[in-house]
């Protein structure tokens, strides 16, 4: 009940026109983000903070404006996929593939209707999942000493090397580049400046904002410029627009369980939409594919990854509110975005900055009916801005990133450093690295190095203390075991192949 | 070996790190920690994950043609230059003058990106300086 109470304060705070304006904008904002191929939840969160820093929004505001635009991101994701078989973002691969299907067989209409709804009951159940599951994570946090913390942020590094698939490494290494590029500049325990080289400008550390537009809009230009020959032919949306009775009852169950599916794994420090929406995909299949229709349009099909993908990103607003420890690469710049704010993320942000948390909640639920209300009947503006060239986009992007960056200092040395940045961000990517693990370290880096030095000082350097308590050795053995599991995994798997062609010369 | 090149760059950046953190030197010491060790942690994970990339890199990536690397050297050079123009011309004449030269790299039309610098250029100063209170340069060189 109490939980009720305090959403419904959070309604109060998330309904204020101002606030209310800035979610139906950033609703708007983040469906055009995510549909365009590309751009992303993380690339649109990231442009748009530095704007709302900039603007001298409160915080509870600012966070409301980038909640809507990654909540839109993940609605938009899908008009791309359907219509293009391109995914908008990472979190709608999935969705092409029974959604490009639908509409060459000119059911766009209804796979788009049924992708938004899918969409709306995903977020819907996992809001109501954070409503309830938020605070009493919370408070259990509260028992966290600095060795505990210490430990559930080594095991949220860990999911995120041993979830991201094929290259557990290169997460790895680039997690720990962010964590190292965020080492510049004074440390706060001693004032001693640590890998400043001399310069006056890197004394202050290496901006977070700086870091977020080079790694995630900047680069993200040098990616665009490749496929600038590349046109798209997007299908034409014609004949029924909304799905009937029989489509739905035919998805809805889909619905619900890839919903519950995606939230667990939101919840998840690390894994994020993309995974979410895949494993729910293959569960479905595995589930209800009775007539072999699933990957040539089943609307099953484009439920599943859509409500899933939608659910775990509102779910992984659940460790970053209650642990301050991130749930994927969006949150990861939110959670930057609160420490902008000079506010500490953790298990006392629910109680000493309630109008954060429960105005975020709050305004979660609003996002999506905005984007349910916007994504039906107004699907047609969007599939229209599919058709913005990348000669108009790509100088936009830039416009905006070098407005954000300047806004917050007017020092033109960041512009420079955010520009070195994204080319090494570019470099990166090209060689595969994915680009959320840096940022989540380089987030975590602060708290992480502080409650390592505290934990040791209180035990007087014995590293015992890290290993003192039944909660930290189990956070331990998770870290480990989501690290190893999948290493083990596929070792038994090629070691089973290798067995059968060995059977079979 | 694009990954091989790329674990021995992080390698050298594991030793500069390593060095830096050996000459640090370090007045008062409260705690027993001090700032030296999680560096010298990282770097020497970091450097445990080059080894492994060194041993077994992946598969090689395709790296664009060397036209697609001139462009992407063009893009670079010209939000360099944006950096310096920024405050030292001011917005709406540096932003004119980027989004025009960068709208013909992407392969638009040159009416059409005269008319896209033109209109993100001064709707934007107004937009963001005069409306939403982000300030913006006007030019040190004319001022």
């Amino acid at each position: 009940m109490d939980n009720f109470s305090s959403l419904g304060q959070g309604f109060l705070v998330a309904l204020l026109p101002l606030n209310l304006a800035l979610a139906t904008l950033g609703c708007f904002a983040g469906t055009v983000l995510g549909l365009l191929p590309g751009l992303g939840p993380i690339n649109g969160v990231a442009i748009l903070l530095p704007l709302a820093f900039a603007m001298h929004l409160p915080p509870e505001s600012a966070l409301i404006l980038l909640a809507a635009v990654y909540m839109g991101c993940e609605y938009g994701g899908r008009i791309s996929a359907i219509l293009l078989n391109v995914p908008g973002d990472a979190g709608a691969v999935m969705t092409t593939v029974d959604g490009h299907p639908m509409a060459r067989q000119g059911q766009a209409g209804v796979a788009l209707s049924i992708s938004a709804v899918s969409s709306f009951v995903g977020a819907l159940m996992a809001t109501m999942g954070i409503t309830l599951f938020a605070p009493l994570l919370s408070s259990w946090a509260l028992s966290f000493g600095p060795a505990e913390y210490f430990a559930l942020m080594v095991f949220a590094i860990a999911t995120l090397g041993g979830m991201l698939g094929g290259k557990p490494i290169k997460a790895l290494l680039g997690c720990f580049m962010g964590l190292m590029l965020a080492m510049v500049g004074i440390d706060s325990g001693t004032g001693v400046y640590r890998l400043t080289f001399g310069s006056l400008h890197l004394s202050d550390g290496v901006q977070f904002i700086v870091v977020v537009i080079g790694l995630f809009a900047i680069s993200e230009m040098l990616v665009m410029l490749e496929h600038t020959q590349a046109g798209h032919a997007a299908v034409k949306v014609s004949g029924r627009l909304l799905f009937n009775a029989r489509e739905f009852s035919q998805s809805a169950f889909t619905m619900v369980r890839s919903a519950l599916l995606g939230f667990g794994i939101g919840v998840l420090p690390g894994a994020g939409a993309t995974v979410a929406s895949a494993i729910a995909y293959t569960t479905e299949k595995r589930i209800s594919d009775k007539a072999k229709t699933f990957g040539r349009g089943d609307v099953r099909g484009v439920a599943a990854p859509e409500a899933a993908n939608n659910a775990s990103a509102c779910g992984s607003f659940i460790p970053m509110l209650t642990l301050g420890v991130p749930g994927s690469g969006t949150t990861a710049v939110m959670l930057g975005a609160l420490t902008l704010y000079n506010i500490t993320p953790g298990p006392l942000l629910l109680e000493t900055k309630p109008e954060i948390v429960w105005g975020l909640i709050a305004s979660l639920f609003i996002a999506n009916v905005l984007l349910v209300i916007m994504n039906i009947p107004l699907i047609g503006v969007f599939t229209r801005m599919l058709s913005i060239p990348n000669s108009v986009l790509v100088p936009l992007i830039a416009t905006v990133s070098f407005i954000g960056v300047y806004g917050i200092h007017s020092s033109s040395f960041d512009l420079t450093l955010m520009i070195i940045l994204g080319v090494v961000g570019y470099v990166l990517r090209k060689l595969d690295f994915p680009t959320g693990p840096i940022i989540l370290g380089f987030v975590l880096a602060e708290l992480m190095e502080q409650n390592l030095r505290r934990a040791l000082s209180i035990s007087d350097g014995d590293p015992a203390i890290l290993f003192g308590s039944p909660l930290a050795v189990s956070l331990w053995v998770m870290a480990a075991m989501v690290l190893i599991l999948p290493l083990v995994w596929r070792w038994s798997k090629k070691a089973g192949r290798s067995r059968k062609t060995r059977i079979g010369a | 070996m694009s990954d091989r090149i790329f674990a021995l760059a992080c390698l050298a950046v594991c030793v500069v790190v390593l060095l830096q953190m050996w000459q640090l030197s370090v007045p008062f010491a409260y705690e027993p920690v001090g700032p030296k060790a999680f560096p010298v942690l990282l770097s020497l994970l970091m450097a445990l994950c080059c080894l492994y990339l060194l041993v077994r890199p992946d598969r090689d990536i395709s790296w664009p043609p060397v036209g697609q690397v001139i462009r992407g050297a063009a893009l670079v050079g010209l939000l360099l230059l944006y950096a310096r123009t920024f405050d030292l011309l001011g917005f709406p004449l540096a932003t004119v003058g980027m989004v025009f030269a960068m709208s013909l790299l992407f392969g638009g039309r040159w009416w059409a990106g005269l008319i896209s610098s033109l209109l993100i250029g001064l709707a934007g100063y107004f937009l963001f300086d005069r409306v939403l209170e982000v300030s913006l340069p006007l030019g040190r060189l004319w001022s």
